[in-house]
């Protein structure tokens, strides 16, 4: 450890780091020490070309680049003396020099780089009289991207992330001095299975993602905290709403699970909160054969109906429940919770697997395979059996994995079973075979903790409100319990057994 | 496709050097010596020898000068307009060797004879006015020895 | 190719009109390679380094570092080899004289090479050759190969057991490559855009390998060193720059050319008795000491001995030697446009200021000449200078930003007189 001082601060910080990188480390970057830097980023190379960071180091005759001055003991770093801001004060007019201005019309309005530090930093207006530098204002990068040359800064963080995150390089600054810009060799655009993280790490306005693009304004954006359900990494997001919309996921930092990257996959998951295809009504098999809508109440009774009828008729051994990777902790608790408390010990969870990565994917496509696991939803083999052979009367199913073909291919054989009772976000075939459907709430909907594939719990808030009448899972099984006269509130038997 | 002989000389850059794609910049121009530019399916075959993205030898060969993308003349005339050629008149001499050919610096001659360019100092100070054809240098020009020069180009 | 002679001969260039003196047999028959087989022979790298220190060779490349210090810096090779560099990607404008030395004393040039390569350890030495410079390529290749096959290179380097190996690599026109860790990204196959530092090439340069990176003339100097020793160097020039140099002299004097002189030699000295003075009877109006990236100097400043502490006190620099010379036709702002021109297009384009600089700098030149510019123009061309200046990746911005500094600082009436009567006072001058 070595000792600095920042702006009259004393710091103790890990040595072999920059100036940068130990204040990062500390959490104190631009959360207390404020050094403005575009081309830096925490998860990326030091590139050391923007300039921006500079700041006086007492001993050092030049102002040094914050980002690529490894801290030494007994440091001393001044980071607003008069030198040092106007040295940012001439790298803000000399960016300014060829930059559009365009902020009115700038997706990045809002969180532009450029835009906070000419405000903070800058002259209040640019003394150019020349034709700023006419390059295109859209180029279609790849299928996710788009760039608008103009507004680019050349900080190359999005060049570094191809190298040296995707490892796909299909970013290059051609050209030299201020001819310079970004772009991919044709026929070779920019398409990786990360590629719209460049957009994120962008400190300006000039890339975008396709998807996002003039959509939205970004200030009229509210950002919750969230956690991606597309695998069972469980990277952090920025839950971005608007009008009880979802309008995007943005990496949320957290090193420990996600850096600061999301994979294009997960990151559109967020499409699936407001699909068409939500399940938005509670419904009822009626005597036609029919599901009819129903009110919750009329639903939840039914639901209770067929769990007490197949408990008086056969015992509580017939009743089973295939829970979902997707759901929440809460949402397993209290599934497991209502089992136990009929007394029986029948279920699983169904965890979907697919492609994986060196990065971030995981294979288990599910944000909660390893709390499922944990709480001891195993594998549906043994599940299916029982159905198979009639030992199953009554089915309670959160989420529809189960018919994936990974598991039972189709509903079909759930057709036999006296009841199924689907709690679910989404439409299946899953309706063909269900007594009783519920509608439940996405992650993003109801919040909860979810624990990834290392085992680490992570709990967010609830985002918005679904736009239909719909309650956590948790609370439809509480209804449940309640209606059946028993109590979920704890899990007494497991715990006597462990003591 | 990038033809045996040339291929060979490649081989024997990388093998001078430490690194393989230390022998980029010499293989570009074995490349380009032979097929006259580098087009995109050219700088394409180039990576795949070197093991890269295309995309990055797009960037060294639009960062360096004499790397060309399209196709060029039968010979290059580069004027030099630095400083010291320029008091001496390199700038007036490119003047009217654009007249004399009807194209500016950066064209090329309808027949595909010339392509004209001005380049930054090229190490002949001391003769100015001067100017590069190809990979010869002509100093100490006035407007007659440079008509003469390039009207003698085949 | 058509270099005149030198006229004032000294070490460096006495040979040169003996066109067998680039000739590996014209050169031995000159006591050539002995000196360098002496010192390897009889000296450790550590004697050698001393012995260059307190000769106290001023780096020829533009910055004038102590060679030997330089070489110092290197650690002993270990896991891999250590490598040297000669910079021969002479590109500065106003700067010929690494091209004369090359085409005329390849061998001299070799043998330099050879004496800082044991010093150093370094098992190779990569030769990088501006790409324009296709005639000294093709002497030193032959050079080399001559050299391999007799044994001055190769695995024992006149019969001394030392091993080393001389590469040429050519450029492809980027003058940028000039700077030395530009050169070595280029060298490496990449775009030549100088790294941040540090780490230090001593530390980590070529191919990742340790490495020590020097000016072809300073090379050249070398054998001279050894041969005649120390004294006899530190006779010549100044205290703090002994020796001689090769000065380039150009633009308008009667005599352009590369004139070997010891440092200290006085600038009007050079221009007037050496190169013959302004030609057609005109008056002499400034002059450039090193190269365009250095402050030029207005007549009446010209008194001042050629070396670094004399130039720096009148607020320019030796940079390369290159003198170039400007007579009273010249208008200011044109020589602002040309030499803004350079720089706009050799930016490598990594750092702000200089990217966006050089280019900014460019137009409001271009505008003033125009006669459009206003005197707020000239405020904002010093301003912006100032702040391209000392806070980049590489000195570039520097040497961008100082010719404008000392455009202004002493031709300021000229470009107030553009701005005021919005054209040029001078239309005779050279053509734009
Ligand atoms: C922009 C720039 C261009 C340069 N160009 C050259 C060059 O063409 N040749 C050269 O020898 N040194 C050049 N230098 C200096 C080198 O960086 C380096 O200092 C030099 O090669 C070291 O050699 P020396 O110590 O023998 O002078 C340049 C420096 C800068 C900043
Ligand atoms: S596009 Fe954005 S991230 Fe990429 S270099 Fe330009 S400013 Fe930086
Ligand atoms: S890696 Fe997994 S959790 Fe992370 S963004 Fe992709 S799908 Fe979502
Ligand atoms: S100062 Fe200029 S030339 Fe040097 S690294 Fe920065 S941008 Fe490139
Ligand atoms: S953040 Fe340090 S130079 Fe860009
Ligand atoms: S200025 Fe033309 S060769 Fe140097």
């Amino acid at each position: 450890m070595v000792h600095i001082r920042v702006d009259g601060t004393a710091y103790e910080v890990r040595e072999g780091l920059t100036l940068l990188q130990a204040l990062d480390d500390l959490g104190v970057l631009m959360k207390g020490v404020d050094i403005p830097h575009y081309c830096w980023h925490p998860k990326l190379s030091i590139d050391g070309s923007c300039r921006m960071c500079q700041v006086e180091v007492e001993g050092m005759p030049k102002l040094q680049i914050a980002c690529g001055t490894p801290v030494r003991d007994g440091m001393i770093i001044h980071t607003r003396s008069e030198r040092a801001l106007a040295a940012r004060e001439g790298v803000m007019e000399l960016l300014l020099v060829n930059h559009p201005l365009d902020c009115p019309i700038c997706d990045q309005a809002g969180e532009c780089k450029l835009q906070d530090y000419a405000f903070e930093y800058g002259q209040a207006h640019s003394r150019t009289r020349e034709p700023r530098r006419a390059l295109k204002k859209r180029v279609e990068l790849g299928s996710t991207i788009i760039l608008d040359q103009e507004r680019c800064i050349l900080c190359r963080r999005c060049v570094r992330f191809c190298r040296e995150v995707s490892a796909t390089n299909e970013l290059a600054v051609t050209q030299r001095g201020d001819r310079s810009t970004i772009e991919t060799f044709p026929g070779k655009p920019l398409e990786n299975d990360y590629s719209m993280n460049v957009a994120d790490l962008c400190p300006v306005g000039a890339l975008t993602t396709r998807d996002f693009r003039f959509k939205t304004r970004v200030w009229s954006l509210e950002e919750v905290p969230g956690i991606c359900t597309g695998c069972s990494r469980g990277c952090n997001v920025h839950v971005g709403v608007v009008d009880h919309e979802v309008r995007r996921y943005t990496p949320r930092r957290n090193d420990e699970v996600n850096g600061t990257w999301l994979c294009d996959q997960g990151r559109m998951t967020y499409r699936e909160i407001g699909a068409p295809d939500r399940i938005t009504e509670p419904a009822v098999r009626g005597n036609s054969g029919q599901l009819v809508g129903a009110t919750l109440d009329r639903a939840i009774g039914r639901a209770v109906e067929l769990i007490r009828e197949a408990v008086q008729k056969e015992g509580p051994g017939v009743v089973a429940a295939l829970a979902s990777a997707h759901a929440t902790n809460e949402d397993l608790a209290a599934l497991r919770g209502l089992l136990r408390a009929l007394g029986s010990e029948t279920h699983a969870a169904p965890v979907l697997t697919g492609s994986s990565d060196a990065l971030l994917v995981r294979p288990e496509k599910a944000a909660n395979a390893e709390g499922a696991r944990v709480a001891g939803f195993g594998e549906p083999g043994l599940l299916f059996d029982k159905i198979r052979g009639g030992g199953v009367r009554v089915l309670i199913v959160l989420g529809h994995d189960v018919i994936h073909e990974q598991f039972l291919g189709t509903p079909e054989p759930l057709a036999a079973l006296d009841g199924v009772i689907l709690l679910d976000t989404h439409r299946s075939r899953l309706e063909q075979v269900a007594d009783v459907v519920i509608p439940g709430r996405h992650l993003a909907e109801k919040g909860g903790s979810v624990t990834n594939h290392a085992g680490l719990v992570q709990a967010v808030p609830a985002a918005l409100e679904p736009t239909f009448e719909a309650i956590a899972e948790a609370q439809v099984l509480a209804r449940f319990a309640d209606a059946l006269d028993v109590s979920l509130t704890d899990e007494p038997e497991r715990k006597r057994e462990v003591d | 496709m990038v033809s045996p002989a040339v291929r060979a000389a490649i081989d024997e850059e990388i093998a001078k050097m430490p690194e393989k794609r230390g022998a980029l910049l010499a293989a570009l121009r074995l490349v380009q010596e032979e097929r006259g530019h580098l087009c995109a399916e050219t700088i394409q075959e180039v990576a795949e020898i070197f093991e890269l993205h295309p995309a990055e030898v797009m960037e060294v060969v639009r960062f360096y000068n004499h790397f060309h993308e399209r196709p060029q003349g039968r010979h290059q005339v580069n004027v030099c307009t630095s400083l010291s050629c320029a008091l001496r008149g390199g700038r007036g001499l490119l003047r009217q060797i654009q007249a004399h050919l009807g194209i500016r610096a950066g064209q090329t001659t309808e027949d595909g004879r010339i392509s004209l360019g001005h380049e930054e100092c090229l190490g002949a100070c001391g003769n100015a006015p001067m100017l590069r054809i190809d990979d010869a240098y002509h100093l100490d020009l006035d407007w007659l020895r440079t008509q003469q020069l390039l009207d003698g180009l085949e | 190719m058509g270099h005149r002679v030198p006229r004032v001969t000294q070490y460096l260039t006495e040979h040169f009109a003996d066109e067998g003196f680039a000739t590996l047999s014209g050169y031995r028959a000159r006591g050539g390679y002995e000196t360098a087989r002496r010192v390897l022979r009889d000296q450790s790298p550590g004697d050698v380094i001393r012995m260059l220190k307190k000769a106290g060779l001023q780096g020829r490349g533009g910055a004038g570092f102590d060679a030997g210090t330089k070489w110092s810096f290197m650690p002993e090779p270990h896991h891999g080899p250590n490598y040297l560099v000669c910079n021969a990607d002479e590109s500065e404008p106003g700067s010929f004289k690494d091209r004369l030395l090359m085409t005329r004393g390849p061998h001299q040039l070799l043998e330099g090479i050879l004496i800082p390569a044991f010093a150093t350890g370094a098992a190779m030495t990569f030769l990088y050759v501006r790409g324009e410079y296709a005639e000294p390529a093709r002497i030193l290749r032959r050079a080399i190969d001559e050299a391999t096959a007799e044994g001055m290179l190769g695995s024992n380097v006149l019969g001394t057991g030392f091993a080393h190996q001389v590469v040429l690599v050519r450029g492809a026109g980027a003058y940028i490559c000039g700077e030395e860790t530009g050169l070595l990204e280029s060298l490496e196959g990449k775009k030549g855009q100088p790294r941040r530092k540090p780490p230090y090439p001593a530390e980590c340069g070529a191919f990742g390998r340790p490495t020590t990176v020097n000016n072809v003339e300073t090379f050249c100097h070398v054998p001279h060193i050894f041969e005649r020793g120390v004294d006899w160097f530190r006779s010549m020039g100044t205290d703090q720059s002994p020796g001689t140099t090769l000065f380039g002299v150009s633009g308008h004097v009667e005599r352009p050319g590369v004139y070997e002189l010891p440092l200290g030699t006085r600038l009007d000295e050079i221009i007037f008795e050496h190169a013959g003075g302004v030609p057609g009877g005109r008056k002499l109006k400034a002059a450039i000491p090193g190269g365009v990236s250095m402050p030029l100097l207005p007549a009446g400043h010209l008194d001042v001995p050629m070396a670094g502490e004399f130039l720096r006190e009148r607020g320019s620099s030796l940079g390369t030697g290159g003198v170039i010379v400007m007579d009273e036709t010249t208008c200011m702002v044109r020589v602002g446009c040309v030499i803004s021109e350079f720089f706009r297009d050799e930016s490598c384009g990594q750092c702000t200021q200089c990217r966006e600089g050089t280019g900014f700098v460019h137009k409001l030149f271009l505008r003033i000449e125009r006669g459009a510019g206003t005197a707020a123009d000239i405020d904002v061309l010093e301003d912006v200078a100032g702040k391209m200046e000392g806070a980049t990746i590489c000195a570039f911005a520097d040497a961008a930003a100082w010719p404008v500094q000392g455009l202004l600082r002493h031709f300021r009436s000229e470009f107030i007189e553009h701005v005021h009567t919005g054209k040029c006072p001078l239309p005779d001058g050279f053509e734009l």
